[in-house]
């Protein structure tokens, strides 16, 4: 028994010295947990529900910030782009993964050249496409061109939204790709044999065996994403702002504005007690994924 | 069957086979293609004097994507002027940050891994779900804690909250459970301490892992864009990130010095992405998608 090699030289007094060794080798992540994201979460709740010295935890921020129509505005923004954008960018993820896995000539090349993008500082992709999708930009020409007439994108309460949609999957969907390449690559070549004896066309072959066996890194790729999407800023702040018409005012730069813009601390604090309320009870799903097959229990 | 029925037959799949590959090769490139199109299009502009950058657009010719009169013009000028400056300062944040949060995480995952201890379940759901909180969700209460501890515009403000990195932790300790025990009862026999086992067996051990790990934390700190913002608004402690977003908010921008400072800051990671993408690959294949 390793228990009983390990007990005989050290002793009790070497299980203490463990807990020792074990709380030293902690403390440095212990610390930085706590001040860096258990403090400023409890900070912001605590601002938020006016928790203070002889008051009692208040829910009036919330009332203030649920009768402003920026912010129930920058709600309804924020679930329209995920409605929208999570689909579309995990359909074009399982597309490109499968279409990448084939055995095609280069392939590996291919796969690199779509996950380039997501090296590229989300700020930098912005500023590039920014300019692309200017009125007298690249894109435009290249619509005029094909006949399609010069479009507004960025500049239209109509097109900014989708402008951006496009811009964060140019971003983003080589790497959520790259998860699902991975969970297609531990599925048994034997089904696909199997399935073609009998038969099965590719169609059939993909309902009936890829999608059932790709779907826990599927549901974790739909959980990272979808938390991914809530916190998109660095686009909206460089590229809208949140206009025009507050059309692309999501719920980080609805946030970020309400901070520094309005200097409305407490406002903040609300919506930051909201966001993380959302994004933890996402992410308590994917940690429960990413415990699935661990060795822990 | 007769051969006569049957040889056809066999011809018409062959022809089928060979339309549909060529088919999904061509998807594959086209899809390549429009992943790389814009960074082509943003390192091409940074070869051209900014007044050229809109001028061959139309009618599309090969012109529109590669530049007609190339220049290094724009590169003089970057590096002689406050980018140099940025991309010193984003370079010794994200070094920093990988020197010490490997340490960090390596040290926490090793405790997690290899010490027993009571209530390790508890801590390291604690502190694997607290890190798993996205760093922006918080960045701005955060920000107003780090102003108050005097951080605004330093180096320290700007590594601190990269370092710990839940899915670092995570990775490693995943790692480091798969390397056996009795290496480190046999060394304990020998009298080496737990810092011994921990620095000269369990890191040595953990290269792949500890390169997927240092991966992480390095692209957190080359992407950030919203703390650098709230922390480090002064010019002499602006990341890249921040230099590229000013740049395109100025009036009367030089959009030819622009994309030469976008290609600088895209082509850092993308280089450390080649060279490590076997590990870069590995490391998201234990974030737990596995089956």
């Amino acid at each position: 028994m390793p228990d009983g090699v390990r007990r005989r030289p050290a002793g009790l007094t070497g299980r203490h010295r463990e807990w020792l060794a074990a709380a030293g080798f902690l403390a440095p992540a212990v610390v930085a947990v706590l001040v860096l994201r258990l403090w400023p979460t409890l900070q912001a709740v605590m601002v938020a529900f006016e928790v203070g010295p002889g008051s009692l935890p208040s829910l009036a921020n919330f009332r203030f910030l649920f009768a402003d129509p920026e912010f129930t505005g920058s709600l309804a923004t924020t679930a329209l782009y995920s409605v929208l954008v999570n689909p579309i960018q995990i359909a074009l993820a399982l597309g490109l993964a499968v279409l990448l896995n084939q055995a095609l000539p280069a392939v590996g090349l291919w796969r690199t050249l779509v996950l380039l993008p997501v090296a590229v500082p989300q700020a930098v992709s912005a500023v590039i496409w920014g300019v692309a999708m200017r009125p007298d930009g690249p894109l435009n020409a290249a619509f005029q061109a094909l006949g399609l007439g010069a479009q507004p994108f960025l500049t239209s309460p109509r097109q900014a939204l989708a402008s951006i949609i496009v811009i964060v999957s140019w971003i983003g969907v080589g790497y959520w790709m790259t998860f699902l390449i991975a969970g297609l690559k531990d599925i048994p070549t034997q089904y696909y044999e199997a399935a073609a004896i009998d038969g099965a066309g590719a169609w059939q072959r993909f309902r009936l065996i890829t999608l059932p066996l790709l779907r826990r890194p599927l549901t974790f790729v739909l959980v990272a994403d979808t938390v991914a999407n809530f916190l998109v800023f660095a686009p909206v702040e460089i590229l809208t702002r949140g206009g025009p018409q507050g059309s692309t005012n999501l719920v980080m730069n609805e946030i970020y504005n309400r901070a520094f813009d309005q200097g409305d601390t407490a406002g903040a604090a609300a919506a930051t007690t909201i966001l993380v309320l959302v994004v933890v009870a996402v992410v308590s799903i994917q940690f429960r994924l990413m415990l699935a097959k661990d060795d822990f229990s | 069957m007769s051969a006569g029925v049957a040889a056809p037959e066999r011809s018409a799949r062959r022809r089928r086979r060979g339309a549909l590959p060529t088919l999904l090769l061509i998807l594959a490139m086209l899809a390549a293609l429009y992943s790389v199109m814009p960074l082509i299009w943003a390192a091409a502009s940074g070869l051209r004097p900014g007044t050229e950058i809109f001028r061959y657009l139309s009618p599309l010719t090969i012109w529109s994507l590669l530049p007609r009169h190339p220049t290094l013009a724009n590169l003089h000028v970057l590096w002689s002027g406050p980018f140099a400056r940025a991309m010193t300062n984003s370079i010794i944040v994200a070094t920093v940050t990988v020197a010490v949060g490997l340490l960090l995480c390596s040290s926490a995952a090793f405790a997690l891994a290899v010490l027993r201890f009571p209530g390790k379940h508890a801590v390291f759901a604690v502190m694997v779900v607290s890190f798993l909180i996205p760093f922006d969700s918080i960045a701005v209460p955060l920000s107003t804690l780090f102003r108050g501890f005097g951080l605004q515009n330093t180096y320290t403000g700007l590594v601190l909250p990269g370092l710990g990195n839940g899915l670092a932790v995570f990775m490693l300790r995943q790692f480091f459970l798969g390397i056996p025990r009795v290496l480190s009862e046999a060394a304990m026999v020998d009298g080496l301490g737990w810092w011994g086992i921990y620095f000269r067996i369990y890191l040595p051990l953990s290269r792949p892992a500890l390169i997927g790990a240092g991966l992480i934390l390095f692209v957190f700190q080359w992407q950030a864009f919203l703390w650098p913002l709230l922390i480090a608004p002064a010019p002499e402690v602006h990341v890249v990130a921040i230099a590229i977003a000013n740049f395109a908010g100025e009036f009367g921008v030089d959009y030819g010095e622009m994309f030469a400072a976008t290609s600088f800051a895209a082509l850092v990671p993308m280089v450390i992405m080649l060279f490590f993408q076997r590990y870069f690959a590995a490391s998201l294949a234990t974030s737990g998608t596995k089956e």
